[in-house]
């Protein structure tokens, strides 16, 4: 009879402590992947911000329209400048207003909506390139600032880093969950065929030959209870994205995106490794029979 | 025995297809050499125990509780080991194996015990073919051994039963099954029949005898004297550390007292 097998009529013996194993492994691992899930997202739009290379630049209220076409003109003639956009009191005030149905805006005169020069960079265009550009605009007299986005990416980097960290603290408590949860499970797996273990070994089975349908049931607990979780959260996520992915998308410019295959299958395996790790150590001090 | 000896795997040469060992075969199936084993210091239980047993013997021990009996098999299969002294098995020394070769060493021993030790949820074909399949045995050989020896113990049909459901007798052929079907160079026997009625002892008892008759050696722990006085066998009585010889049973009186004189 193969390890499998073994494993196999094993598991069938026990299997309400392997479905409680599996669905606490389960409940760990929802909560790493959703981490994983927000931090995957931050990351994606800091990519976006990073990489959308455009810039305001706001115009002061008093500044001419021929002031304003001056520095357009000038602006375009910058080799990192893909294109230059003039947009009026009035349209920013339409932009604005346009699909809302907001009674305080509508309220606001345009003059409440600085005219500015929308330029869009090239996607070659650095962040030190665009804060150069930035900082020769806000020497300008009609210039009144000057918003690159940049702070908004940094923001964004230094929100990304503390979820980093959050996420591998949290990876780090969800592996010590997994491999107490498995070896606790794997010991009162052991408890229970007792008998079957100290007959093997009286019948002389080595270690190994005992302990291998162990690590087969921990590994497996493992993987199931992470595949478990995996899907739990892509069925949570299908649901938050069909009803908010048009606010989300309104809201921060990108639709939110699962966690990547590489990073979602990853998972499995390191729960099923977690899983026989946990089993083997569970087991190392109990065949001492 | 050298060092080097002593440090590799325990893999007798008497096991049928195996390549025949003619210098192993010559020695004492079992000699134990000034064997000492104490739980406590102030209580010891076996003190200076000095004994042989050939191949192809049936060996009762007997004794009272805590005599060492039990102890005494245990050091055979390595699950405990001797103080001081040697137990020589086909002229390995027990107590020096390496953990890694105490499973070949138990290869070669058959364990039957009091409390059957069977893995009662599974059928009676499952707990025989056990040993088998730890041998990696073809699943096509497991299924006629088993067969052929459930049939020698009495148990032929009943393979598929569950070994919970089963009488303690039934319970007890299975355990024997179990032990005989990689036909082990020897039995050992733990107080087999404690768990049973007299009648069914003696039927235990003679398929111990039916076993041994196959050249098999069988080593009998029992604190039972009507089971020793059924047929003159080797008795050794265990007793304050110590162990008393008697080659023809313990009803031959005049031996005996000849013994302990």
């Amino acid at each position: 009879m193969s390890p499998l097998e073994r494993a196999w009529r094993g598991g069938r013996s026990d299997w309400q402590l392997h479905v409680l194993s599996i669905f606490s492994v389960a409940v760990a691992f929802v909560c790493m992947a959703a981490a994983l899930l927000v931090v995957v997202n931050v990351q994606v739009l800091r990519d976006a911000w990073a990489r959308s290379g455009r810039a305001s630049v706001y115009l002061r209220p008093d500044a001419s329209r021929d002031a304003a076409t001056e520095i357009e003109t000038a602006l375009r003639s910058v080799a990192k400048v893909r294109s230059v956009r003039y947009v009026s009191s009035d349209d920013a005030r339409r932009e604005v207003l346009d699909g809302r149905n907001d009674p305080i805006i509508a309220k606001l005169p345009s003059a409440a909506f600085p005219a500015s020069l929308e330029v869009s960079l090239t996607d070659d265009a650095s962040q030190s390139a665009v804060q150069k550009i930035a900082e020769t605009l806000q020497v300008l007299p009609a210039v009144e600032s000057v918003e690159t986005y940049q702070s908004w990416t940094e923001r964004l980097a230094s929100v990304l880093r503390s979820g980093v960290m959050a996420a591998a603290l949290l990876a780090a408590v969800v592996l010590a969950a997994v491999v107490s949860v498995v070896a606790s499970t794997i010991r009162l797996t052991l408890q229970r065929r007792r008998i079957e273990v100290e007959v093997l070994k009286l019948i002389g089975a080595t270690d190994d030959y005992v302990r291998r349908p162990f690590i087969i049931e921990g590994a497996v607990q493992g993987t199931l209870g992470s595949l478990l979780a995996m899907g739990l959260v892509g069925a949570l996520f299908l649901i938050v994205r069909s009803r908010f992915d048009d606010e989300l998308g309104a809201l921060i410019g990108i639709s939110p995106s699962f966690l990547p295959w590489h990073v979602a299958a990853g998972m499995v395996v390191v729960g099923g490794a977690l899983g026989a790790v946990a089993a083997y150590g569970s087991l190392r001090k109990l065949l001492l029979v | 025995m050298t060092r080097a000896n002593a440090g590799a795997p325990f893999r007798p040469m008497l096991r049928q297809g195996d390549r025949f060992d003619p210098e192993a075969a010559r020695k004492p199936l079992l000699v134990f050499d000034d064997v000492h084993k104490a739980y406590r210091a102030d209580a010891p239980v076996l003190r200076g125990l000095r004994l042989s047993i050939e191949r192809g013997e049936f060996v009762f021990f007997t004794g009272p509780s805590g005599a060492g009996k039990s102890t005494l098999l245990r050091l055979l299969y390595a699950a405990e080991a001797v103080d001081s002294g040697r137990i020589l098995f086909m002229g390995r020394d027990v107590g020096r194996l390496r953990p890694e070769s105490v499973p070949y060493l138990r290869r070669n021993i058959g364990v039957v015990f009091q409390d059957f030790k069977l893995i009662e949820n599974w059928a009676v074909w499952e707990n025989v073919a056990l040993p088998l399949e730890v041998l990696g045995v073809p699943q096509r050989i497991i299924r006629t051994r088993v067969g052929e020896v459930l049939e020698r113990v009495g148990l032929g049909g009943r393979g598929a039963d569950r070994a919970g459901v089963l009488s303690g007798g039934e319970q007890q052929r299975v355990a024997i099954a179990r032990a005989i079907v990689c036909e082990p160079a020897l039995v050992l026997a733990d107080e087999p029949t404690g768990n049973l009625d007299p009648q069914l002892a003696i039927d235990i008892l003679g398929l111990f005898e039916d076993i041994n008759e196959t050249g098999v050696t069988v080593l009998f722990a029992t604190h039972d004297r009507s089971l020793l006085d059924i047929r003159p066998r080797r008795v050794i009585v265990l007793d304050d550390g110590k162990a008393m010889d008697v080659p023809n049973g313990l009803g031959n009186a005049a031996e005996l007292i000849g013994h302990v004189a």
